[in-house]
């Protein structure tokens, strides 16, 4: 036994000899934090072992698990941060806290050409008041032109089976919609498996309660800002929901409650009920964002119900509201994603290091291997075409399969490069134009052809031309938090109210009551809204 | 100083609980300076500024604060009331049941529940009271309303909703108490009543409640010590901006406005508050019970 020790002793005694002689060299674990939960990565994953051998470089990753502004607190206080820092949706507490270093200094022309030329055009919009840079965006730097096949975004959804019920009839304003759902509950009640439809779910709960307070800048036009109205013009700002432009939307609510398409049970839902809700079929139709109920339709496939599948639609004001005739503009141009992503923290003791390995990541060779994987395992190549079978394809959003095979932890906060290469193939499989059409399923290639469309996105205009100020809801509300907190609530709790009115007199008196309860608070997010995007105007 | 050295051993034993103790029940206590200061996530630097007691101030400035007191009060109330009540009754039901089978199946179903995750709860309680529920749906069958019930959505009903799901959650596990205090009372007593002519309900009222007494007053003053802890997590699942000025407890409202802000600060007063409330409930539960001349437990 004791021998046995000895010599267990006399090979750690060598190891960590051996590590010191190759000190100079040395390979280094990195250790990073991702502000969203995650999968970790196998021991013996693909891309990572890549990474390793040509870099020298380990990932040591710590996932969220459990409450991000929490988290952040804990380790803000403790002064415990890894080296690679992605604080996700609340980023600007690291930034505010100092947590991490200005990169600016470390990028050059001469010395990161690709990071250098990533962030050149928009280098002033990124830059904080000081002009200093502390996080690369993840997401929203395109190169050469962006692709958008289907709506991500915002918009009004439809079940597919309704339209085709209409006979594919082109919805382009609210009342078309709500008449249409209105009609197809008439006529079916309930669906095959008798389960009573439901017109119009709202998802009130937490910050998605944007389903709830969102929809009216876009049935007057305007692309995604959040909570205010902006004119492009003049770039004057004002909170939108308190205004008579908004009155009727919810009015129109207020009509679809008292006919039994809203059911009072949506204002007290929770979001996993909602996707349950989605994923059963039930519900015709409801506004949100493609990406907040990506798993019901995911369920909703997998259940071969794709006919229950939603179609995105950009509704505007009928012409009768009294606001003119109304262009949509559901479609914006690519944002940066400000402020979100992968920081170096003020810990690290490479930041050399880090910043080289997202000069070289960022590179044409790494990206294709980052976003399409190895060639002739993860996709092959056809006449200049970048492609994937069927099975390559499956294999992507196999999350097991990720664990192994791709860098998903490190490439989805690391910058990179999005939109088309300069040969013409997408930077992401899944843009790619034969990717997405082979993979589409027959319903929707039919549903599709019914309506003479190529894609989702073409029930839509093109996008429009980001404005200076980028999307206002990514305006941070910090240093009005208190108010902002109750600009929110009092929507939150009056919004249900009005919609649920019983009597034309009862909706005014609630619409009255809300409007004066909230002009303090919505007086001061007005002034705060306004002056940041001024602020981001005048850069 | 020669005793100590006789209990050298006893005292070295005890040394983890006391570390225990310092480390996680007093050391924490070294962050309620920052209830005097302006801990700001959003706007973070080690050392943040003394503000005296303007979290205080801002705290007591804000009606919805005051109501989460009193929802902390008022729901800790009736969890006290009824979940006292319902675990008593259960365990005199059960301790006069004879059949040792079904008291035995009855105990099991009944503490079952307390093992559920609230959330587990919150989700089966959802459906249950939702417009087309079951509740709703025996209510309008009975005839008792003929309109389905906005169990979720009405500020008013809150509290009673969080009794009633208290109740089934703990009623199984807090008459175990009850039910191994009764197991204990001498059976002589039963007899000696059952002689001078107690039928079983004279038995329950002059033999078992008496014996569950010092019980019932020390298990009193522990849950009068936990008043201000009316709970979290059923109230932060269940509530919705429809009810939250029925809902929100003072640890929903440190959740919502302390932790989830970054404003530490206010989070820490609110709880330094709570503890001082808590600690003067105890003593004052614990004075009360001395005067009655009934066991304390301090």
């Amino acid at each position: 036994m004791r021998k046995l020790f000895a010599a267990l002793l006399a090979v750690v005694m060598l190891f960590s000899m051996v590590s010191i002689a190759v000190a100079e060299e040395e390979p280094i674990t990195v250790t990073v934090f991702r502000g969203d939960p995650g999968d970790q990565p196998t021991s013996d994953n693909k891309i990572y072992k890549l990474i390793e051998e040509e870099f020298g470089i380990k990932f040591e990753i710590e996932f969220l698990a459990g409450d991000l502004d929490e988290t952040l607190g804990t380790k803000l206080i403790g002064e415990d941060y890894p080296d690679l820092f992605d604080g996700g949706n609340s980023a600007e507490k690291l930034i505010n806290a100092g947590a991490l270093i200005d990169l600016l200094p470390y990028i050059t022309e001469e010395g990161t050409p690709n990071l250098y030329n990533h962030i050149k055009d928009i280098k002033d919009d990124l830059v904080d008041e000081e002009g200093k840079l502390y996080i690369i965006p993840n997401y929203g730097i395109n190169y050469n032109a962006q692709i958008q096949n289907y709506c991500n975004g915002p918009a009004f959804f439809i079940q597919k089976q309704v339209l085709a019920w209409d006979n594919y009839p082109q919805i382009k304003t609210l009342d078309q919609y709500f008449d249409l759902i209105e009609r197809f509950v008439a006529a079916n009640p309930t669906d095959k498996n008798g389960a009573a439809y439901e017109g119009f779910a709202i998802l009130c709960e937490g910050w998605r309660h944007f389903c709830l307070i969102n929809p009216v800048q876009h049935l007057m036009g305007q692309v995604n800002e959040g909570e205010v109205f902006i004119d492009r013009e003049t770039a004057a700002v004002e909170t939108f929901i308190n205004k008579d432009y908004a009155k009727p939307y919810y009015k129109k609510l207020n009509e679809m409650f008292n006919k039994g398409l809203i059911s009072r049970d949506t204002f007290v839902m929770n979001y996993d009920q909602y996707i349950a809700k989605l994923s059963s079929g039930t519900v015709v139709g409801m506004f949100d964002q493609t990406w907040d109920f990506g798993s019901a339709t995911a369920a909703l496939e997998t259940a071969n119900m794709y006919e229950n599948t939603f179609i995105a639609l950009p509704l505007v004001y009928d012409e009768h509201y009294g606001f003119g005739v109304i262009e949509e503009q559901y479609l914006n141009g690519a944002v940066p994603n400000k402020d979100r992503g992968f920081g170096i923290s003020v810990n690290c003791e490479y930041p050399e290091r880090m910043i080289n390995l997202f000069e070289n990541l960022l590179s044409d060779r790494w990206q294709i291997i980052l976003q399409w994987g190895i060639e002739g395992e993860d996709y092959y190549v056809e006449n200049g075409r970048m492609l994937m079978t069927e099975e390559q394809y499956k294999n992507r959003q196999d999350a097991t399969w990720k664990m192994a095979n791709m860098a998903t932890a490190i490439w989805e906060s690391a910058p990179k490069k999005q939109g088309t290469m300069d040969d013409g193939n997408a930077w992401d499989p899944a843009n790619q134009g034969e990717i997405y059409f082979n993979l589409m399923n027959e319903y929707d290639k039919q549903f599709l052809a019914a309506y003479n469309y190529q894609k989702p996105a073409d029930f839509f205009n093109a996008p429009c031309e980001i404005a200076p100020w980028g999307e206002a809801w990514q305006i941070d509300k910090s240093p009005i938090q208190d108010d902002y907190d109750d600009f929110l609530l009092i929507q939150d709790q009056w919004l249900p109210k009005i919609i649920m009115s019983a009597t034309e007199e009862e909706f005014n008196a609630n619409w009255d009551a809300f409007v004066a309860e909230i002009a303090p608070s919505a007086a001061v997010h007005d002034a705060h809204m306004q002056a940041e995007v001024l602020k981001l105007v005048n850069k | 100083m020669k005793t100590i050295w006789e209990q050298k051993w006893l005292m070295l034993m005890s040394v983890p609980m006391l570390l225990y103790v310092l480390l996680f029940n007093y050391y924490p206590m070294w962050g309620w300076r920052y209830a005097f200061q302006n801990l700001d996530l959003n706007n973070f630097k080690q050392g943040a500024d003394w503000v005296g007691l303007e979290n205080f101030q801002w705290l007591f400035g804000r009606d919805d604060f005051l109501m989460s007191i009193r929802n902390t009060l008022a729901m800790s109330v009736i969890n006290l009331v009824f979940g006292t009540l319902s675990s008593i009754l259960l365990a005199i039901l059960l301790n006069e049941v004879r059949t040792r089978a079904f008291k035995r199946t009855v105990q099991t179903v009944t503490y079952l529940p307390h093992f559920l995750s609230m959330v587990i709860v919150v989700g089966m309680a959802q459906n249950m009271f939702s417009s087309n529920g079951v509740v709703n749906s025996l209510l309008l069958s009975l005839g008792i309303v003929d309109q389905p019930v906005f169990w979720l959505g009405e500020g008013k009903y809150f509290w009673w909703l969080v009794g009633i799901i208290n109740v089934w959650k703990e009623v199984g596990w807090n008459s175990i108490i009850y039910i191994s205090t009764m197991t204990s009372i001498d059976p002589t007593l039963y007899e000696a009543a059952a002689i001078d002519g107690a039928g079983r309900f004279k038995r329950i009222l002059h033999v078992t409640l008496p014996g569950i007494k010092s019980t019932f007053v020390v298990l009193l003053i522990m849950n009068i010590g936990h008043l201000m802890e009316a709970g979290f997590e059923l109230q932060y699942l269940l509530g919705n901006p429809q009810v939250y000025d029925n809902s929100r407890t003072i640890d929903v409202f440190v959740m919502e406005y302390g932790v989830s802000n970054g404003k530490f600060g206010r989070a820490i007063a609110a709880g330094m508050f709570k503890s001082c409330v808590a600690i003067v409930l105890l003593f004052a539960a614990n004075f009360i019970a001395k005067k009655l001349d009934e066991d304390t437990l301090i």
